[in-house]
Parts: structure tokens; C-alpha cells; sequence
């Protein structure tokens, strides 16, 4: 399983990164005549509305689908990492505001917070991502002040401070390794979400405009013909679940991992 | 059949509805269902379900703003002074007779005795004469009423039954502009309530009333008791329908597979696949009623760079390869149009030769006019500008198969230059951009009876917004010559002189390279074949249910 995963994830990776070696075609080109055809050979995984060539399109929208999470995640965890470390780290009163502010935050279901967002900032890939990011901020500062709070406490950091090291030589030997090694198991497992979310953003038209090839835009797009022609849906929400699928069974194996070593 | 359902228990109406029906389908033995007229005996009662995938109207007066959606559900309570046959005379409404003045400036309306609104108001002169005034009021924010109108100068109230409309100038089109539903007849009692209450419970002489409006799911509509009118070429002596519960499904997809599990008795918007689909279904009928008026067309605003360039319109035009994708997007229940004006419109004139692809010549001309190519991604660009062109389209305006009729422009217009960028829009945002001149093509249909479309949509009047803030010439044409047209073709009495007059100002709009024309404004309905009596209005093809009974 976790091999599969490993394996499907290098395979996206490769597409994001070089789409032109998977599929050398171009994602845009438009064949109208071609329009609606069923997978066969000249067309693995069938065409489109439009006649482009599904296959080259989800190869080729691996990048954008892929980048929106992994940048998703960071904007996420790096605020979330922040305002954790704030809360973790600081006097009591900054901790109590802080965690107040993050809870007023958690009020709002993640994606309302990102449509929120949206509203205010307007549509585009740029203003999703960062629209995901902000959204599950919270979630991330919850959890890293609770680790923050956990290793500070503990017997190592205790005893540092009293051999009188310097803060910033603690925040840096001490605290941020140890904290650092549950946050790349969250960061692996938030990317999945992340380009759940992201997808179902461009689902709803607030992210990549028409045509770009991304997979949530795909899936929007081919939604009208749900009924007639299966592929123009099943395979960009195929993509979606497997990435987000391999990524989070790839965190969970390195969430165990960490937990038994 | 007697009135026994307990309108307040839908559930238990529907389950004695599925037993008239049964009883019906006894009664009246194995019918055809295949055609909306049947020769068997009408059914009174019932309730029809019609899901509209149109926009919901945010007031259901259609003097205020004026649009399809508001169109649509009017049509089924509302009425005007005439309407038309199939052959687009006109036919007596509201108003028995009329008879214009011999030098066309002023025109008298004799109404029918005795009709009433459905809140007891009497229809006499006087009420007409409020709703013009109405909507020519300002404060309404009326557009498609407001612009029809703009001959009117005053209403005189000659008798109760004889109302007298004064021009400023003779309009051939007078008659075809009342008989839209965004001139429709209201009481002028429930107009005095004001605005907000009238655009939640707007009263008529219609089939039926609006009884409730349960925002963002539907509106329930009941049959008029009292009604005694209907268009002069109305069939039978209906309303029968007791109720339309009128539901706002904005997605096709389930649009469509309500309507195929019968939930649902009628859809409108229907998609090109859905249609293909449904004809092999003997339980879904079809009703295509293209809209009059306007084609369905891109228009290049002239009014700015880089389409002010009447070479780079052409080029655009020269290079936008449609055919093809009409055929493959619509599977056949499209067809090409050439003309700015509906194929139901008898003065259209088609021009193929203008619209042959060459894109050859689209290079040819984009050199002349300044536009080099020496970017690496294509793109020619003018002292450092690149060739972009922005287009804002409606989602809730063009429908999904549009989209990617669009997508296909921008892929096809790219191979000479041009860089088409598709800013998908919902409705308010939409306006917005257009508002703010921020656009260069622009997809925005517009129906109207009768060729007089022209003057509002190329008129450089139209640059100025009307009340609701809404301008309808979005290709920005500025041309004193094609104004004069327009007017003398407005004012023609003779048909033939009318007639040559709008076909020279087509001439000047499609020949200098202002819109490019898609297709007919697509207005296909889908509906359950035990839905008899269905018919589209030959004024602006809203379907009217004022005839329609449920064979079941």
C-alpha cells in the first residue's frame, strides 16, 4: 500500500514537474470535430467538450493541482506555525489572545473561511491558494502551540534553561527539531486536504480560470455531461482522489513511523 | 372535474393527483401524448412543476430591470394591450382595437369591457396610463420597458375604455414592443403599494396569480377563478392547471434527471446533450422556440484599444473558427448564424461571406494595424501593449456548451495573436465589468420583438445608461450615419421602405466588423408528454401554461 502510494506519488511529481515526458501533447489544443469521444488508444483516457485529449490534460494539470496544495499547506502551516509558536512561546496574556484569536477562527468551517476570503480578495489561482492556506491556518496553530507547549515543558528544555543557554539558542536546538518532526507529518497529510480543497474551489469557478487544465476545473466543466459522457468526469476526480489519497496514506505511514521510533 | 383537493396538504394532493391521473388515463383511453395538441377533452386540476434553470428573478415585476427570467414567470400572470400570431401580426390582448393617427404620431387603444385584475382593481385607460407612466418612471429602474418606450411622450385618458399613446415620432414597432411581457399590464392599485411589496406579489389580469415566493426555491402561482381574457388566438377555455409551483434548479444535470424521473413536468435551459438524450425517451417531449430579436453574437467594443481598430475587429472575425464546435458542442440543435438579427426575425439578412475563416488575412491585417509578433508565446503586442483581449462572461447567461464554444475562440484566435482572456462572471459581477468599460468582448443576449432591436442595441444612445444603469450598446458603434438609419427605419410607415432601410443599417453593423453572430438565442424546453396544451408565445417564445392541462 504504502509502496503503491509511494509510487503513484512519484508519477504525479513527474507530471508536475515535466508533464511534457508523460504527454507531449499540448493540454490546450482544441479539436472540435474529436469532441466526446469514449477512452481508446488515440485517446487513453478520452477528449473532451472541446476534443483535447483528457489524458495530456490531467498529466498536465498535475502541476497546478499539486502546486495549489503544497503552497496551500505551507501559507496554512507557516501562519498556523506563527501563531502557534506565539501562543506556545510567549506570556500568558499573549497566549490567551492569541488562542482566543485562533478560536474565533476555528468558528467558521474551513471552507466558508476560504470563500470568505475569496469574496473579499476575488477569484484566481493565487487568491485560492492562499484562500486554503488561511483556512486551515488554524488547525495548524492549535496543534503546533500544544507541541510547543509540550516541549517546553519537558525535562530537556528545562534543564538548558538552567544551564543558562539563551532563548533563541533553545527555540533553535530544542524546540524547533522536536516540533519540526510532527509538522512534516502534518504537512504530508494537510497537502492531501489541501488539494481537496483547492479543487473543490476551482469546482465552484473561484479558482484557474477556463481552460487551463486543473483537475477541479476539469471536473466542473465536465459536470453538465455527467449523464452522457462518464470520463469527462470520473478521471480528473480519479486524480484528485488518488493524489489526495497517496499523499495522506504516505503521512500516515510516517506519522506511525515517528510514533514507534 | 370538482374541486375536492386540499390545497394545503400538497403531499395528500399529490397522492389524489396520481389518482385522477389514473382515472384519467381510463377515461380517456391509450392517448397519443406525443404532440401539445391533443384532441381529447382538457383535465382540469392539478399541479404543474416547471424547473427553471434561469436566473431567479430578484423582482417578479418585470417593469423593474427586464429580463428573461422575469419574462418567463410573467408570462404566466401577467398580460399586454396585444400580442402576435405565428406570422408576428398583431392580434388583440387587453386592448380589442387600435387604430394609429393618420401621421403616425399618436395611437388609440380601445380595451375589453369588463376585465378585472386578480385584487378587483377594474382595467380601464387610466390603469394603462399608470403603467407606462410607471415604467417610465425613473425611480422603477426599468430598462428593456423603459428602452422600448422611448417614443411615448404622454398618455391620455380619452374615455374608460379608449387610452391614447403620443409619440414624438412614429414607431413602426410601437405594437411589437407592447406585446412584451416587460410592458405587461398590472393593477395600478397593487403598483400604488410600492416597489418592494409589487415586486414580491406583482397582480395581473393573467392565468394565474402569484401566491407565494419562497426566495432561492420557488414561487407558487395559482389559477385565476375570474380569468376572462387571453390572446385573441388562445386555444380552449383554460386556465385548467389549480397550481405552477415555478422551482429555481440552476444545475442542468439535475435539471434534467428530475425531469426524466418525473419529478419535475417541464425544464427550460435545456442542454444540447440532454436533448439529444431525450429524444429517444417517449415520455419527454421537446419545444425549441428560438427568441426574437438579437442573435445570440459577441460584440467587439469598438469603444477603446485594440478593437477600435476596425482592422483588428476584422482580424478577430477573420480568425474565430466557430463552426466546427456549434456542431460538435450542440450536436445539431444549433445552427450557425450569420445575421445580427433571430432567424425568426423576417428583416434578417444573413451574410456568410463576411465570416469566412482566413487567417491568413487576420495576419495580414494585424501587421498593418501595428500588432508584430515577436514575443515567444505568440502574442503580438503594439508599442509594448500586449494583444489582450478581456471577455467577461456570465455564467448565468451562457449556458455550459457557450463556455466552451468560447474556449474554442481563444483557442483559435490565438494562432494570429490575440490573447482572449475568459473571466467567467456571475450576474451582478457580470454588469459590473461592463459598467466599468471593463471589457472587450462581451456576449450579452438581448430579446426584443421586431427589428427595432437594431436601434437599441447599435444606436450610440445606447452608450448611455438607462434607469436600472443598465446600456444596451456594447459594441460602443458611434456612427451618425447608422443613427439616421435606424431612426428613418423606426419612423417608416411603408414596410418595403422599412424593410430596405434596416437591411442597410445590418449592412453597416456586420460589415464593419462590430459582432460576431453564433447562433439564434437558444431556448429549448423539455417537458413530461402527459403535459398537454403547452405552447411558446410568438411574441419573445416564453412558454405559456394559460392552455395547458396534465393527460394523467
Amino acid at each position: 500500500m504504502v509502496a503503491t502510494s509511494a509510487a503513484l506519488l512519484l508519477f504525479l511529481l513527474t507530471a508536475a514537474v515535466l508533464p511534457g515526458l508523460l504527454a507531449p501533447g499540448n493540454p490546450l489544443a482544441i479539436a472540435p470535430l474529436e469532441a466526446f469521444q469514449p477512452p481508446s488508444a488515440a485517446h487513453l483516457l478520452g477528449t473532451d467538450e472541446s476534443g483535447r485529449d483528457l489524458y495530456t490534460r490531467i498529466i498536465h494539470g498535475a502541476g497546478p493541482s499539486l502546486l495549489i496544495g503544497a503552497f496551500a499547506t505551507v501559507i496554512g502551516l507557516g501562519l498556523g506555525g506563527v501563531l502557534g509558536a506565539i501562543a506556545g512561546l510567549g506570556p500568558h496574556w499573549v497566549d490567551a489572545g492569541t488562542t482566543r484569536f485562533v478560536e474565533v477562527l476555528f468558528a467558521f468551517p474551513g471552507l466558508l473561511l476560504a470563500l470568505l476570503f475569496i469574496v473579499i480578495a476575488g477569484p484566481g489561482p493565487l487568491t485560492s491558494t492562499v484562500a486554503v492556506g488561511l483556512a486551515t491556518a488554524p488547525g495548524y496553530a492549535r496543534l503546533v502551540r500544544t507541541q510547543v507547549l509540550a516541549v517546553r515543558r519537558s525535562a530537556y528544555v528545562e534543564s538548558a534553561i538552567v544551564l543558562g543557554r539563551g532563548w533563541w539558542r533553545r527555540l533553535v536546538r530544542h524546540i524547533a527539531p522536536n516540533v519540526g518532526g510532527t509538522l512534516f507529518v502534518l504537512v504530508t497529510l494537510g497537502i492531501g486536504q489541501s488539494i481537496v480543497w483547492a479543487s473543490a474551489l476551482s469546482y465552484l469557478g473561484l479558482g484557474v480560470s477556463p481552460p487551463a487544465a486543473e483537475w477541479g476545473a476539469m471536473l466542473s466543466a465536465g459536470r453538465t455531461y455527467v449523464g452522457s459522457f462518464w470520463w469527462l468526469t470520473f478521471f480528473p476526480g480519479l486524480a484528485i482522489v488518488l493524489s489526495a489519497a497517496s499523499t495522506t496514506l504516505l503521512g500516515r505511514h510516517l506519522q506511525q513511523r515517528t510514533r514507534s521510533s | 372535474m370538482p374541486q375536492f383537493l386540499p390545497l394545503s396538504a400538497p403531499v395528500r394532493a399529490a397522492s389524489a393527483l396520481s389518482m385522477i391521473a389514473v382515472g384519467a388515463l381510463v377515461l380517456t383511453g391509450c392517448t397519443s401524448g406525443a404532440t401539445t395538441t391533443s384532441s381529447s377533452e382538457p383535465v382540469t386540476g392539478g399541479t404543474l412543476i416547471y424547473a427553471t434553470g434561469d436566473a431567479e428573478p430578484t423582482c417578479l415585476d418585470p417593469h423593474v430591470g427586464g429580463n428573461y427570467p422575469q419574462a418567463l414567470v410573467a408570462t404566466q400572470y401577467l398580460e399586454s394591450l396585444v400580442s402576435l400570431d405565428t406570422d408576428g401580426t398583431p392580434i388583440p390582448w387587453l386592448a380589442a382595437e387600435w387604430t394609429p393617427a393618420d401621421d403616425g404620431l399618436s395611437w388609440e387603444f380601445t380595451l375589453h369591457d369588463g376585465v378585472t385584475f386578480t385584487d378587483g382593481t377594474a382595467l380601464d385607460a387610466a390603469a394603462i396610463k399608470t403603467n407606462i407612466e410607471h415604467i417610465q418612471d425613473p425611480a422603477t429602474g426599468s430598462s428593456t420597458g423603459y428602452l422600448a418606450l422611448q417614443k411615448v411622450t404622454s398618455v391620455d385618458v380619452v374615455s374608460p375604455e379608449v387610452v391614447r399613446l403620443v409619440l414624438s415620432s412614429p414607431d413602426s414597432g410601437l405594437l411589437e414592443s407592447l406585446s412584451q411581457p416587460w410592458l405587461a399590464i398590472e393593477s395600478p392599485t397593487a403598483l400604488a403599494r410600492g416597489t418592494d411589496i409589487n415586486c414580491e406579489s406583482p397582480v395581473g389580469t393573467g392565468p394565474f396569480m402569484v401566491t407565494a415566493w419562497d426566495r432561492q426555491n420557488s414561487i407558487t402561482l395559482e389559477r385565476n377563478p375570474d380569468f376572462t381574457t387571453g390572446p385573441a388566438d388562445a386555444a380552449g377555455d383554460g386556465p385548467y392547471l389549480d397550481t405552477i409551483v415555478w422551482r429555481f434548479v440552476p444545475d442542468s444535470a439535475t435539471r434534467y434527471a428530475a425531469l426524466a424521473s418525473g419529478e419535475v413536468d417541464v425544464i427550460d435551459n435545456a442542454q444540447p446533450d440532454a436533448i439529444v438524450a431525450s429524444r429517444s425517451d417517449d415520455a419527454i417531449e421537446e419545444l425549441d422556440a428560438p427568441r426574437p430579436g438579437a442573435s445570440n453574437r459577441l460584440e467587439l467594443n469598438s469603444g477603446k484599444a485594440p478593437f477600435d481598430d476596425e482592422r483588428v475587429r476584422e482580424a478577430f472575425i477573420r480568425s474565430a473558427d466557430i463552426n466546427d464546435g456549434i456542431t460538435s458542442l450542440f450536436f445539431g440543435t444549433a445552427e450557425r448564424s450569420y445575421s445580427v438579427l433571430s432567424s425568426v426575425e423576417p428583416l434578417g439578412t444573413s451574410t456568410p461571406d463576411l465570416f469566412t475563416i482566413d487567417t491568413d488575412a487576420a495576419n495580414t491585417l494585424l501587421d498593418e494595424a501595428g500588432w508584430t509578433r515577436d514575443s515567444a508565446d505568440g502574442i503580438r503586442s503594439k508599442d509594448g501593449v500586449p494583444l489582450t483581449v478581456r471577455f467577461p462572461v456570465s455564467t448565468n447567461q451562457s449556458i455550459p456548451a457557450e463556455q466552451s464554444l468560447f474556449e474554442q475562440i481563444q483557442a483559435t484566435t490565438r494562432a494570429v495573436g490575440f490573447d482572449v482572456q475568459l473571466e467567467p462572471l456571475d450576474l451582478s459581477s457580470w454588469y459590473g465589468a461592463l459598467g466599468e468599460n471593463q471589457y472587450d468582448l462581451v456576449s450579452a443576449p438581448y430579446t426584443k420583438v421586431g427589428p427595432d432591436v437594431l436601434r437599441i442595441l447599435f444606436d450610440s444612445s445606447g452608450i448611455t445608461p438607462a434607469p436600472s444603469g443598465y446600456f444596451a450598446n456594447h459594441s460602443q458603434i458611434n456612427d451618425p450615419a447608422l443613427d439616421l438609419l435606424l431612426e428613418q427605419a423606426s419612423a417608416a410607415p411603408d414596410a418595403t421602405e422599412r424593410a430596405s432601410l434596416y437591411a442597410d443599417a445590418q449592412k453597416i453593423i456586420v460589415g464593419r466588423y462590430f459582432v460576431l453572430p453564433l447562433y439564434d438565442q437558444q431556448n429549448h424546453f423539455l417537458f413530461r408528454s402527459d403535459v398537454q396544451g403547452l405552447r411558446a408565445m410568438p411574441t419573445v417564445s416564453t412558454p405559456t401554461f394559460a392552455e395547458s392541462w396534465l393527460d394523467r
